[in-house]
């Protein structure tokens, strides 16, 4: 399958700055708060701030070592390497951005590693956010000055800005409205092809698209066929 | 030595006239007091309302005039947001203005409890009032009229018949709403008040400031990050930082400001 260079600078160039919300200035806020009512305040702030930062720039997946926070978006196909613990901590890797978002390098506050796998698990509690890949937990949990250890424990997490069930009915309303129910696409042409450019999930990453159609398959709704390689699906 | 009053049966009849005649003077008069403060009481309410309504549109827009139009009323003897007696129970406001003035504060009221009720989590139910007016304005839509601190604090006295827990208290010099039955005790206040300068504090400010020992500005800080009121920095160099949550400020620009180390 050809990889889709040309179309990703349109998808995945960084559209304009991201406004950091307030919350993100303030010192505090990369400290776990001992309060239990201002804790759970800290961790909605947080979650929100995770969830439209990665829609911002499109980020389906953060990587998460100890190491520092990474997206890794996968603008081509699916890699096994996005599943490889060990490549995932590369900086150098072309996929691996590291982020500005649990680090704010203004005033000099991160999050710690523990503290973001908790906001990582208010998101999945939520069902926004899922592990695709999840390491053992480190020894203890106070590993945030480690950076020098590129052989650490990564996690990989889905961070559902869009719910596979909320893209699954994009597709599917784009489907009905442009009377290509019955017919068969391919996944590729799906998020790729120029029909769909200008659409949301233009450029959708392919292993979202397909957990997306699973649930569309699952209610009856298309049907996928096809090899590995290939695959095209058809809605009903 | 005559006497006007005569002896006999006759003088009987005629302290009963005399009754009769100054209590019905009395009551000529009263009717016409009556009738003058009916009179005046009718050509004032007209007045108030013809001058309310010609600037309702002012009072509603413009929060200098409004606040001039509440203090004439208080001046006056009439309090524009309290429920007229029991029998009716809309305000005089609401009858001279046709409820429009009336709605504002209570409209701004429902506001106000909305950003004190979506806050409650990261300030512990202590918020500036400024802080409330920047959260209305913000989720304001463009060109809608501007609204003081003022006008905020009114409208916190209008949620009072309802017993509800708001109630306006000073920190400092400054009004904060408290929307938790939560008294501060002097130490409390003390710091709240020492925040308010850099939008933190640490112990050993406090030690040096207000002449504190160690266990009681301990204390006094872990008190308030107990109610939520107080968010602690431990990545802060040397000893921790306690801030206000009234301190996260917009925009990028601030932020780097005022961090001090």
């Amino acid at each position: 399958m050809t990889s889709p260079t040309s179309d990703s600078s349109a998808t995945t160039a960084v559209p304009g700055q991201f406004q950091f919300p307030r919350e993100y200035f303030f010192p505090p806020f990369f400290t776990r708060q001992t309060n239990l009512t201002t804790h759970h305040a800290q961790l909605v702030k947080w979650s929100s701030l995770v969830l439209s930062y990665c829609a911002h720039h499109r980020i389906y997946k953060l990587s998460i070592s100890s190491s520092g926070i990474y997206s890794s978006n996968s603008s081509t196909l699916p890699q096994q390497s996005d599943l490889d613990p060990d490549s995932q901590p590369n900086p150098n890797s072309q996929n691996s951005n590291k982020l500005e978002l649990f680090h704010n390098p203004k005033i000099n506050r991160q999050l710690s590693l523990s503290d973001i796998r908790e906001v990582i698990d208010f998101l999945r509690k939520d069902n926004r956010a899922e592990y695709i890949y999840k390491s053992e937990q480190p020894p203890n949990g106070l590993v945030d000055s480690s950076y020098n250890h590129p052989a650490g424990g990564g996690d990989v997490v889905w961070i559902f800005w869009r719910t596979p069930e909320e893209w699954a009915s994009m597709i599917e309303k784009w489907v009905d409205e442009t009377g290509q129910k019955g017919s068969v696409l391919t996944l590729y042409e799906l998020t790729y092809g120029e029909a769909t450019r200008g659409t949301e999930f233009h450029g959708l990453d392919p292993e979202l698209l397909q957990k997306a159609l699973a649930t569309l398959v699952k209610r009856g709704k298309a049907q996928i066929f096809g090899q590995e390689d290939s695959k095209g699906v058809k809605f009903f | 030595m005559s006497r006007s009053k005569g002896v006999g049966l006759a003088a009987f009849d005629r302290s009963r006239i005399t009754s009769a005649q100054f209590a019905s003077h009395g009551s000529n008069l009263r009717s016409t007091n009556a009738q003058a403060l009916e009179t005046q009481l009718s050509v004032f309410r007209s007045l108030l309302q013809q001058f309310a309504q010609t600037h309702a549109k002012d009072i509603r827009s413009n929060p200098t005039f409004r606040a001039q139009f509440a203090r004439m009323c208080a001046a006056i003897g009439v309090d524009p947001l309290a429920s007229s007696n029991s029998s009716s129970s809309t305000s005089i406001w609401a009858q001279l203005l046709g409820r429009s003035v009336n709605d504002f504060y209570f409209e701004l009221a429902v506001k106000v409890v909305e950003v004190c009720s979506d806050t409650r989590g990261e300030n512990g139910g202590l918020i500036e009032v400024r802080k409330v007016r920047e959260g209305i304005m913000r989720n304001r839509m463009e060109g809608a009229s501007e609204i003081t601190e003022d006008d905020i604090l009114r409208a916190v006295a209008t949620l009072k018949p309802l017993g509800s827990a708001y109630s306006v208290i000073k920190v400092g010099s400054k009004p904060y709403i408290r929307s938790v039955p939560k008294e501060l005790n002097t130490d409390q206040s003390a710091v709240l008040e020492a925040v308010q300068v850099l939008g933190y504090v640490s112990v050993s400010m406090l030690m040096v400031n207000l002449k504190w020992q160690r266990a009681r500005a301990q204390t006094a800080l872990e008190d308030l990050v107990g109610e939520g009121m107080l968010w602690v920095d431990k990545q802060s160099v040397g000893e921790w930082e306690y801030w206000s949550p009234g301190f996260m400020l917009e925009g990028q620009d601030v932020g780097g400001g005022i961090l001090p180390g």
